[in-house]
């Protein structure tokens, strides 16, 4: 069944040797990569191992010191930017006043926004339109941030960190937003935490980074049956 | 192990195994013990995905093993049905005797039991049991 399919993966990403450094440390060494269209791949470590680096190169933010990149078939740059719903770790900007004003400004500045769809998350997420966006908690607050990048209509999505330093009800309400999301149309994600949590059965695919290198990847059924749980792997690979 | 339920169903998801394998051992076993009837329609893969928060890939994968293994069939623009041939299910309901079967002589075979031995604790249990 895999093997029949192997044929026809086309990839939404593909890294061939990458390597970045950062003044003495190497944030990516020798990275080579193919990640599969449609479905959600996972890329784990702990913190320092490359994750937000390789996101940072595949959005063109900053240039690899050697290796190919492609991306949606394309080299990084600012025009397929428009292709790809990115949310950088950390990353809190303003706004406006309520949720509702938020809307609008993705409305204006994001390309494939969707109103409806942003709708509809919101009452999955159990976010009020009237809400005040400083008023908000952490949780609501990046409940927003991922809302606002989902209900774009692009075939890639892109997450850093998206669980981190939330309670436990957002972080549910985010797996149920990104689940009724995938179920409604063929997108691709990548998903990175250093703490897998809930968020183990989202992934169709998990990559595992260490020190900037690749130690395993594959599609998550496959290592579950090879090696149990994917939270059990991180334990095992990062003890 | 998270347990969910969809209507009438109940699953239980354990991580350290792969999950679509899951999805469709549970199908089976509620099709054999008629918990699901012949004939009748299954959950979409948008709602068991949304239900079981497992990714619809997964789903898909499962859905296309209990299709293959003629479980299922699928009608253009209704859904997914569970098959209405009896014989289907008697014959998964032997296939999955003799998993269990299998199973249970590897856990023996490893205790140190012989065929033999096996056949004779089972007979002398189902007298205890009678009396």
């Amino acid at each position: 069944m895999t093997t029949t399919l192997e044929h026809q993966i086309e990839y939404a990403v593909k890294c061939l040797q990458v390597g970045k450094r950062y003044g003495r440390s190497q944030a990516l060494c020798n990275l080579s990569l193919s990640l599969p269209q449609g479905r959600t791949i996972g890329i784990l470590g702990p913190n320092g191992s490359g994750k937000s680096t390789l996101f940072r190169l595949l959005m063109g933010l900053s240039q690899p010191d050697s290796g190919h990149i492609e991306i949606l078939g394309q080299r990084p740059s600012w025009q397929v930017n428009r292709d790809i719903a990115y949310l950088p770790d950390r990353a809190r900007w303003y706004v406006g006043d309520t949720v509702r004003d938020a809307f609008r400004y993705a409305q204006r500045l994001l390309p494939g926004f969707s109103q409806h769809l942003a709708d509809n998350l919101a009452d999955v997420m159990e976010i009020s339109l009237h809400m005040k966006v400083d008023a908000m908690s952490r949780g609501q607050e990046a409940r927003l941030m991922i809302l606002l990048c989902v209900a774009r209509e692009v075939p890639l999505i892109i997450l850093d960190e998206p669980f981190s330093g939330i309670d436990l009800l957002s972080r549910e309400r985010i797996i149920e937003c990104l689940i009724h999301h995938m179920s409604r149309r063929e997108v691709t994600m990548l998903v990175s935490t250093h703490e897998l949590h809930e968020a183990e059965p989202l992934l169709d695919h998990a990559v595992f980074l260490n020190r900037g290198e690749l130690i395993m990847s594959g599609d998550a059924d496959e290592l579950r049956a090879h090696h149990g749980s994917l939270e059990r792997i991180m334990k095992t690979l990062y003890a | 192990m998270d347990e969910r339920r969809v209507g009438s169903l109940s699953f239980r998801i354990d991580y350290s195994q792969p999950i679509y394998e899951q999805i469709v051992q549970q199908f089976q076993s509620s099709v054999v013990k008629g918990e699901i009837e012949r004939g009748s329609k299954i959950p979409s893969v948008r709602e068991l995905a949304q239900a079981l928060h497992v990714t619809p890939n997964t789903v898909m994968h499962a859905y296309q093993e209990m299709e293959r293994s003629g479980l299922t069939e699928t009608r253009r623009g209704q859904g997914t049905f569970i098959t209405s041939s009896q014989e289907q299910i008697e014959q998964l309901r032997t296939k999955l005797a003799d998993v269990a079967i299998q199973q249970f002589m590897q856990r023996m075979s490893d205790l140190g039991y012989s065929k033999r031995d096996i056949l004779r604790l089972i007979e002398a249990n189902e007298r205890d049991e009678e009396r």
